[in-house]
């Protein structure tokens, strides 16, 4: 522990990010305001829910933050074994909603473990590329490397959740290119890809598991109708205009006809109710955010450092994209929540541990 | 670039000199930067095009979305009799239906399913109306699931609105018909519309959801009654519950029937007629005003419960009504034909003065039958029965003794004595009425037949012969009419020869009272018969009722001059033993006071006899009439 880091931090990462929940917050209050929650008893509603979990997720920013990362490079295979254990264990015992199993249920909350083995991943590839500096340009740590994110990949692809499936697979391939890998191997691996992936869905899958997978694939078969709610999401940021219709103005939203619009379809909230403004205030947060810890993974004073950082740059980039892209109909539906933003509690402590992480390397850079 | 940043060499020019380590992890930091830039870029190039470029087109179908035309129904007029006492109310009923638009598919099942247990209904049967009304993607009308539930099962949904998604209460109003059966004819019932219908209505604004008038003055006066539905613009969320309103435009209220009915004679005359009939299956008794062409009164037996078709009406009382020999259903009184029997013997006669056939001194003797020897073969001699021997009758004793020999000599003719002839008197019956409905303002009026020889052979491949025109002159044989036509051939007779119109609405009254229509008295024409041999033909009918040996005698009223008819028409099998026929239908008209004819009266009986069951009907009816002391205003 160090507690010198507040002297050494990029406060701009925290304050982006503390603008973020807060935006989030008040999308998630103004979603929530004509929705069943609006009865219910005040400890159930998503927004103080989403305070809560914020409020854990910032001790977690703070221990993260304090937290020598290079402990973390150590701790790696077991943090790896431990998610995928949890993978497993969700498979087993996960609780089932919307046809997918993505949650443990705790005690108290709900553990979702595909957030968590994000991090975990990103961490493991950084340790395992920084491991061989030397040797990174061959095939055979890439396809090492591929195995690592492979195997908690091919599980959350069974809860099933495509989405997530593909976060991790762009961080792998985002880590991948960083860490130096030459490009044609890539060209490679894809080639392998192509013949092993119907194998497996062929030989490999249970019938339900495919039945599953074909929902997911398939809009028209997917029980939440998300082929209705794409085209709420797309009517409710179009009708938001240039300054949006104002907080808790949206009649798509207040009349309900967002579905899941405190989670995956948040976004759709924001452009109804702040427009093309709002819109941008948030990816500018976005990119103060990647852009301040882009600077301060090229200062890291190790390749670990530089790597963590990187992957987790990544993983913000694209689960932004892939969420605000679905919302606008850029892309087929595939459920990515919106980092800091979407009510959901491993998903918001998972992305304030990330920032943490980012601090502690930023605090820690190196003198040259 | 990527090449680079990748690391490979082979594809690059030796002469370049590889980057520094330095370097490379440089490039591959700014190749992330440009990653962050293009992608969102792309995401605010996307939120443009759809918030700023095309934003009016999203917002246009944002407030399709959340706002919904919605049609108020009006209220429906009621009805009164002519004395301002309501036959008609509205009461308030609560119907559950369903908004296929705000029922998700996937939950349809089970929607369905609670709703199905709530309403004490088979699932398939609440899910089916649903699946029909996607299949014809009219998804924002909502589906009647269940009419006329109680008030507790209404809340009970209402409650748990949030689990029922597009799933709504309602209240609709429904009739209650206050008169009982004796007026199920004449006001009808309304129903929910069906298919056709909507189909033929849609533009008039009617809904799938809509109830209208089936029969009775409830069909005919469908326009009148119903009202102007009013429009709401109303916001709705996602589930179809409304939120809030925009703007509406209110609905305008029916107008009010006031019927030419007397709800006190209707009483009465039903009583009478019930009293005297005997075994018949069913029987009519109508009263109407001579000179207005106003039914006073209009009862055909036996009638219905009309508060049946308020609700889904229950298969048992429903097959009961279609399979009753009585045919409750069938208003007997212009839906239904029978030959008229001796009361047709006013148009022979009438016709027969007119054409100067006969004078009221033409005397004719019958000894109980006619005898006619067959044109083709003179050997068969014909004979055509009177119902008694009557000896020497002149015009006026024929009328009121209603002899048969008498109107079968005026039809046809006999030797040297000259006939009307067929074609003759089926043109005098014309000109009074039969052949033709009478146009009163009620459903299901049949016109019924006027034989001719050409009829016959175009029905029959028949030849007409001289017995045809017999038959005819005193009402058997062919014909068929209606009671209504026969009481409108009486009420010419009673008011110098004009054929009117029959009223059975007097008018129509705004919610405030206010006369909106009036419906005054119709001529439909003059018969051709001067007012002289109608007051001849009157003269006779007066005997039969005042003359010991008259038919009607049943038919009179203290102190008052009336004239009446008889008939009593047979039908079905002829016995070969008696040459009776195994049925015969009453029949009695009247009308009074002579001198200045007020009210023309028609009893029929199914089953009955004219001088024995018809006319101590009509009888009882004129006394009753001109006892109250007051006349029909």
């Amino acid at each position: 522990m160090d507690v010198r880091v507040w002297r050494t931090m990029d406060p701009l990462i925290v304050a982006a990010m503390a603008g973020l929940i807060v935006l989030g917050l008040v999308l998630i209050y103004s979603a929530s305001a004509t929705g069943e929650w609006a009865r219910g008893p005040l400890v159930d509603h998503p927004m103080v829910r989403q305070l809560f979990y914020a409020a854990i997720g910032f001790g977690a920013l703070l221990l993260a933050m304090m937290l020598d990362y290079r402990l973390l490079g150590r701790a790696a295979p077991v943090l790896y074994a431990l998610a995928v254990l949890a993978l497993i264990a969700v498979l087993v015992v996960g609780q089932e909603s919307y046809g997918a199993k993505r949650w443990i249920n705790l005690p108290v909350v709900q553990f979702q473990p595909s957030e968590f083995s994000k991090l975990v991943l990103i961490i493991t590839l950084a340790k395992f590329f920084a491991d061989r500096e030397g040797s990174v340009r061959s095939l055979r740590t890439l396809t090492l490397s591929l195995l690592l994110a492979v195997i908690p990949m091919g599980l959350i692809f069974l809860e099933p959740d495509v989405g997530t499936t593909l976060v991790v697979g762009a961080i792998w391939l985002g880590m991948a290119l960083m860490s130096g890998i030459p490009l044609r191997y890539f060209g490679i691996l894809t080639l392998a890809g192509l013949i092993v992936l119907p194998l497996i869905y062929e030989f490999a899958l249970q019938d339900y598991q495919r039945a599953r997978i074909e929902t997911f694939l398939d809009p028209e078969r997917d029980p939440l109708g998300r082929s209705y709610n794409l085209i709420q999401a797309e009517i409710s940021i179009g009708s938001g205009g240039f300054f949006g219709k104002g907080l808790m103005a949206g009649t798509q939203t207040q009349l309900n006809y967002l579905r899941v619009q405190t989670t995956d379809f948040i976004f759709s909230v924001l452009g109804e109710e702040l427009g093309f403004l709002g819109g941008v205030l948030l990816l500018g947060l976005f990119t103060v955010i990647l852009l301040r810890a882009i600077g301060a993974a090229e200062r890291a004073r190790d390749p670990f450092a530089r790597l963590l950082v990187s992957g987790i740059c990544i993983m913000l980039l694209v689960q932004t994209t892939i969420n605000i892209a679905v919302n606008t109909r850029l892309i087929p539906a595939t459920g990515v929540p919106l980092p800091f933003i979407s009510a959901g509690g491993t998903s918001l402590i998972t992305c304030m541990i990330a920032i943490g992480l980012i601090e502690s390397v930023a605090a820690r850079r190196s003198r040259g | 670039m990527l090449t680079t940043l990748g690391g490979g060499t082979k594809f690059k020019s030796p002469k370049r000199p590889r980057l520094t380590p330095a370097a490379a992890i440089r490039l591959r930091f700014w190749a992330l930067r440009a990653a962050v830039f293009l992608l969102f870029g792309i995401l605010i190039v996307q939120l443009w095009r759809l918030q700023v470029v095309e934003g009016r087109v999203y917002q246009t179908r944002a407030e399709v979305n959340r706002v919904r035309l919605q049609t108020i129904p009006p209220i429906r007029g009621v009805v009164f009799d002519r004395n301002g006492r309501q036959l008609v109310r509205n009461v308030p009923s609560f119907v559950v239906s369903v908004t296929p638009f705000d029922l998700p598919i996937d939950q349809q099942a089970r929607v369905a399913e609670r709703l199905a247990k709530l309403l004490n209904m088979l699932p398939e049967d609440v899910e089916r109306p649903i699946a029909l009304r996607r299949l014809r993607g009219e998804i924002f009308q909502p589906v009647i699931i269940k009419s006329g539930i109680d008030q507790t099962t209404a809340f009970i949904i209402e409650e748990n609105n949030d689990k029922l998604p597009g799933v709504q209460v309602r209240t609709e109003s429904v009739r209650q018909y206050l008169g009982g059966p004796i007026y199920s004819h004449i006001l009808g019932y309304t129903g929910r519309i069906t298919e056709e219908e909507y189909q033929a209505l849609r533009h008039l604004g009617y809904t799938l959801n809509d109830r209208l008038g089936k029969t009775g003055v409830e069909l005919t006066f469908e326009r009148v009654l119903r009202g102007q539905p009013g429009k709401e613009q109303i916001i709705v969320n996602a589930t179809g519950r409304q939120v809030g309103e925009l703007d509406s435009i209110a609905p305008v209220p029916g107008d009010n029937l006031v019927l030419t009915i007397d709800s006190d004679l209707q009483s009465f005359v039903a009583d009478a007629v019930r009293a005297t009939m005997g075994n018949s299956k069913y029987a009519v008794g109508i009263v109407i005003h001579v000179k207005t062409g106003e039914l006073l009164a209009f009862v055909s037996l036996p009638g219905y419960d009309n508060n049946l078709f308020s609700g889904p009406v229950p298969e048992k009382e429903w097959n009961e009504l279609l399979t009753s020999p009585s045919r409750p259903l069938v208003n007997h009184g212009i839906s239904d034909n029978f030959p008229p029997g001796s009361i047709f013997k006013l148009i022979t006669g009438a016709a027969a003065l007119q054409e100067k056939i006969a004078t009221v001194d033409t005397k004719i003797f019958s000894k109980g039958y006619l005898e006619l020897r067959s044109e083709i073969d003179p050997r068969i001699i014909y004979i055509f029965r009177d119902w008694g021997a009557h000896g020497w009758l002149d015009f006026y004793q024929a009328m009121a003794r209603s002899g048969d020999v008498y109107f079968y000599q005026l039809a046809g003719g006999h030797y040297d004595f000259p006939g009307l002839g067929a074609e003759r008197l089926a043109a005098y019956s014309r000109a009074f009425g039969l052949g033709e409905p009478t146009g009163v303002d009620l459903p299901g009026e049949v016109g019924g037949v006027v034989p001719t020889p050409a009829w016959k052979l175009r029905e029959f491949g028949e030849e007409w012969y001289t017995g045809d025109t017999y038959n005819m002159g005193i009402g058997q044989g062919f014909w068929a009419v209606t009671p209504l036509q026969m009481l409108m051939v009486v009420t010419a007779f009673a008011n110098g020869g004009e054929l009117l119109r029959p009223l059975i609405v007097k008018e129509i009254r705004d919610p405030n009272n206010n006369v909106v229509q009036r419906f005054e008295r119709e001529v439909r024409r003059r018969v051709p018969v001067s007012v002289d041999n109608l007051n001849e033909v009157s003269r006779g009918m007066v005997l039969g009722v005042e003359w010991e040996q008259g038919t009607a005698r049943e038919a009179f009223v203290p102190g008052m001059r009336i004239a009446a008819k008889t008939g009593t028409a047979e039908f079905g099998q002829r016995d070969p033993r008696t040459g009776w026929y195994e049925s015969q239908h009453g029949w009695c008209f009247a009308f009074g006071p002579v001198e200045n004819p007020e009210i023309a009266v028609l009893v029929f009986h199914e089953f009955g006899s004219g001088g024995q069951t018809a006319a101590p009907a009509v009888g009882r009816i004129l006394r009753y009439y001109f006892s109250r002391g007051q006349l029909a205003r």
